[in-house]
């Protein structure tokens, strides 16, 4: 048996104080799926099966642009893209665990559950017991999603625009970026990514945000080589 | 207007691919050992990715416009925000004072 029912709990009582952000950002997602003329089921499918709002928010961008499918497709997958680095921090500790708990694990993997679930498998050093609380950090975290993007479906439009709630997601990313900043290679790693990325920005497809994260990794990785050097 | 099985396609499609990529280490590591070049790239991939991510959002007025300076509110926003993340490492606290520095930035550009 693998389940901590103490840890799960745990692990959606510290999501809590997130829900905040999530809420206007699930709003925004709901607002833009309605916006680009998704059906309510289909705009409930976004938000259950891709669960992630930076894909929904452009899948609904590039639907209502009348975009071809394949373009909308290849490039919620790129922005999806950074579930990759997710998924191999997370795969140390999944390790140990049966197949069906990484599937699980895996489906509920968000930008916060990930902060959350890895700073708790690094504290507790119990595979279980993190493993339960990801999970609950998870299942809230889609509980909640699904709430507010219907919620935003159906009555996101009464919200102003000038009160700019679509500005949370980048805060929320902000928040996540800062404590990643850990000495001066991650830094140079985030400084050359952010020149790139605006440097990039005619490409299509939004293919700059990857790009730009390549051109930061290599940074990174120079300017951590040259620290090292004797 | 993209008729409804469109809307299906890019749900189940990306779905799927979004599924794929947050199982993808975590099933490989599972059954192999991370090559150390790997596991050293890794450690910048949240640095670079999120600034490249949030940088965009922040920058640009308007899509292809270049906005870095003080009269854009989402920049001065975005490093009070960032201050707060600093010092604070909370991201309730971050978002908070984030919107409010927004707010009080676009009442402040917009009457002087």
């Amino acid at each position: 048996m693998y389940f901590s029912r103490p840890d799960f709990v745990a692990g959606a009582r510290d999501m809590a104080p997130s829900l905040i952000g999530l809420l206007p950002f699930g709003l925004v997602c709901g607002v833009g799926a309605q916006a680009a003329g998704a059906s309510p089921l289909e705009a409930l499918g976004m938000s259950a099966l891709i669960f992630s709002g930076a894909a929904q928010i452009l899948a609904a961008q590039l639907m209502a642009a009348g975009a071809p499918l394949a373009v909308t497709i290849l490039t919620c997958f790129v922005i999806g893209l950074r579930f990759l680095m997710y998924s191999a921090a997370m795969a140390p500790h999944l390790k140990p665990l049966p197949s069906r708990w990484r599937h699980a694990v895996a489906f509920l993997l968000t930008d916060q559950a990930f902060a959350a679930a890895v700073r708790r498998f690094r504290d507790s050093g119990d595979t279980r017991n993190g493993a339960s609380y990801a999970l609950g950090t998870g299942v809230l975290l889609w509980a909640t999603w699904q709430v507010s993007c219907t919620l935003g479906y159906w009555v996101g439009n009464v919200i102003p625009a000038a009160w700019s709630l679509d500005f949370v997601v980048p805060l929320c990313f902000l928040a996540l970026l800062v404590p990643a900043l850990e000495d001066g290679p991650t830094r140079i790693a985030a400084l050359a990514a952010g020149i790139a990325v605006v440097a990039l920005d005619s490409l299509p497809m939004r293919l700059s945000l990857i790009c730009a994260g390549i051109v930061g990794i290599v940074a990174g990785l120079i300017a951590e080589a040259k620290r090292d050097a004797p | 207007m993209t008729s409804a099985g469109g809307w299906w396609v890019v749900i189940l499609v990306v779905g799927l691919l979004n599924y794929l990529s947050r199982l993808s280490f975590i099933a490989l590591f599972a059954k192999v050992e991370m090559p150390p070049l790997v596991a050293r790239a890794l450690r910048f991939v949240p640095a670079a990715m999120l600034m490249a991510i949030v940088v965009p959002a922040v920058v640009f007025s308007a899509p292809g416009t270049l906005a870095f300076s003080y009269t854009n509110p989402k920049v001065v926003a975005a490093l009070a925000a960032a201050a707060v993340a600093w010092r604070t490492k909370n991201a309730v606290a971050t978002m908070a004072l984030g919107m409010v520095t927004l707010w009080l930035a676009q009442w402040l550009i917009a009457r002087y």
